[in-house]
């Protein structure tokens, strides 16, 4: 495995367009300039000398520590809100459990988006990037009408984890 | 002085002429070192050459008698390149772990070839990677300009707008072990190649080393411009595309725990 990653990493990016997955990749993947680097084939392309230091992206607390400790304070309030759920019933306390919808739906949402940063960002996949990341806000907010609906009109999402679960 | 060689002459002339024959026989004038025997290990090392890009990276297989060679891969190495083929390339320069040329990917591990031993298990190879994720320049050679500008870009040097006014910077004890664990860093770069994110994202993202050098500076009491350096790193990329994955602290060559400054960085940031 990380003998063909390395592999595949140092071949000369000009080569690799013989094959048809490449060609693939190239055509998803225009190649466009980040604010460091320029993706070239054969290498990076530098911003400024050898002697220059990288510039970082301006200064966002909403983009970096706000999100991380929401993150964090999201992910650690779930753990006392699924076992509230497991102890009492969905329909008694209905506030209860459509918290526990919105915060699954943001877990999620939040989750599913860092892999996006990391893997489809749009300094890399300028067509594909946008796309997709709408399509996770459009999943999202669909996921979470949905869940308004289910938890007003029907059994609600405790209740059916208990049905599935008994199922 | 004199007086001793001159009692070795008298011991001599006074030994009677058989016991001499016994310590001078002939097998003993013929005697050779005890030959150890033939331990023959095959070293598999990543190639590539620049000037033949067209020519795809392989493993170039390399054998020699680790009875013949020093206890550890930089030894190997060395040899191999002294003895088999001096075209191999790699970095080298202090062999004691204290310079980090010498880092590379062996056995799937980044590691430092002077601190690392050879596997004496007979019959199982060992494979040799540059580290992994990087351009390469020439075999086990990768491009770590990238990994400097980074570390240039968080300034790490003392910044104070307020120098005592004679004398030097004073520091307490337990501000000073705050630097421990932080300053031993030798930039070796095997932490920052193992993560993942950084393979990814290493345009954007600082890696392990440099971050743990960002809290260095951000942690030395000495330093006056700590909401400065933290407020550079407030952003999706620089110091949050870290998800602990912890390869940066399993793999330091040194022992030092890249994973635990960055969960500091991102302490005070959230604190702040």
């Amino acid at each position: 495995m990380s003998s063909s990653l390395i592999l595949r990493s140092t071949v000369p990016r000009s080569f690799r367009a013989v094959s048809g997955r490449s060609a693939l990749l190239k055509a998803v993947q225009a190649r466009h300039a980040s604010t460091s680097t320029t993706y070239v084939p054969g290498g990076p392309v530098y911003k400024g000398t050898v002697n220059d230091p990288t510039d970082f992206p301006p200064p966002s607390k909403s983009h970096g520590s706000y999100h991380w400790a929401f993150e964090r304070l999201l992910s650690a309030g779930l753990v006392p809100l699924t076992a509230a759920a497991f102890v009492t019933s969905g329909s008694q306390y209905p506030v209860l459990d459509g918290l526990l919808g919105i915060s699954l739906v943001m877990h999620s949402h939040i989750g599913f988006d860092s892999m996006l940063v990391d893997y489809l960002h749009k300094r890399k996949f300028p067509i594909l990037g946008p796309i997709v990341t709408w399509t996770l806000r459009t999943a999202t907010v669909g996921v979470l009408v949905g869940v308004y609906q289910f938890n007003t009109n029907d059994i609600g999402l405790t209740e059916l984890i208990t049905k599935v679960w008994h199922a | 002085m004199q007086t001793i060689a001159a009692s070795l002459i008298r011991t001599q002339s006074l030994r009677p002429a058989s016991a001499r024959t016994f310590v001078s026989s002939a097998s003993r004038w013929q005697a050779v070192p005890t030959q150890k025997p033939v331990l023959q290990k095959e070293f598999k090392i990543y190639r590539w050459n620049p000037d033949e890009p067209a020519k795809k990276p392989t493993l170039q297989s390399y054998t020699i008698d680790l009875n013949q060679t020093g206890p550890m891969i930089l030894d190997a190495l060395i040899k191999i390149k002294n003895e088999i083929d001096p075209t191999l390339t790699f970095r080298r320069s202090c062999r004691e772990g204290i310079c980090g040329s010498c880092a590379m990917n062996i056995g799937g591990q980044n590691t430092l070839a002077c601190l690392c031993r050879i596997d004496r298990k007979e019959g199982k190879d060992t494979k040799i990677y540059p580290l992994p994720h990087m351009y390469i320049v020439k075999d086990l050679v990768p491009d770590l300009t990238l990994f400097y500008k980074q570390y240039k870009s968080i300034q790490p040097y003392l910044q104070n707008d307020n120098p005592p006014a004679q004398g030097e910077f004073l520091q307490s004890q337990e501000d000073r072990k705050k630097l421990d664990g932080l300053y031993e860093c030798i930039l070796c770069a095997c932490c920052s190649t193992s993560c993942p994110s950084y393979w990814w994202n290493q345009d954007e993202y600082l890696g392990p080393a440099t971050l743990m050098q960002a809290y260095r500076w951000i942690a030395d009491s000495r330093d006056s411009y700590g909401a400065q350096r933290k407020e550079k790193l407030q952003n999706e990329f620089s110091l949050y595309r870290c998800h602990t994955i912890f390869n940066c602290s399993r793999t330091c060559p040194k022992g030092l725990n890249p994973a635990a400054a960055i969960a500091k960085i991102k302490l005070e940031l959230a604190a702040d």
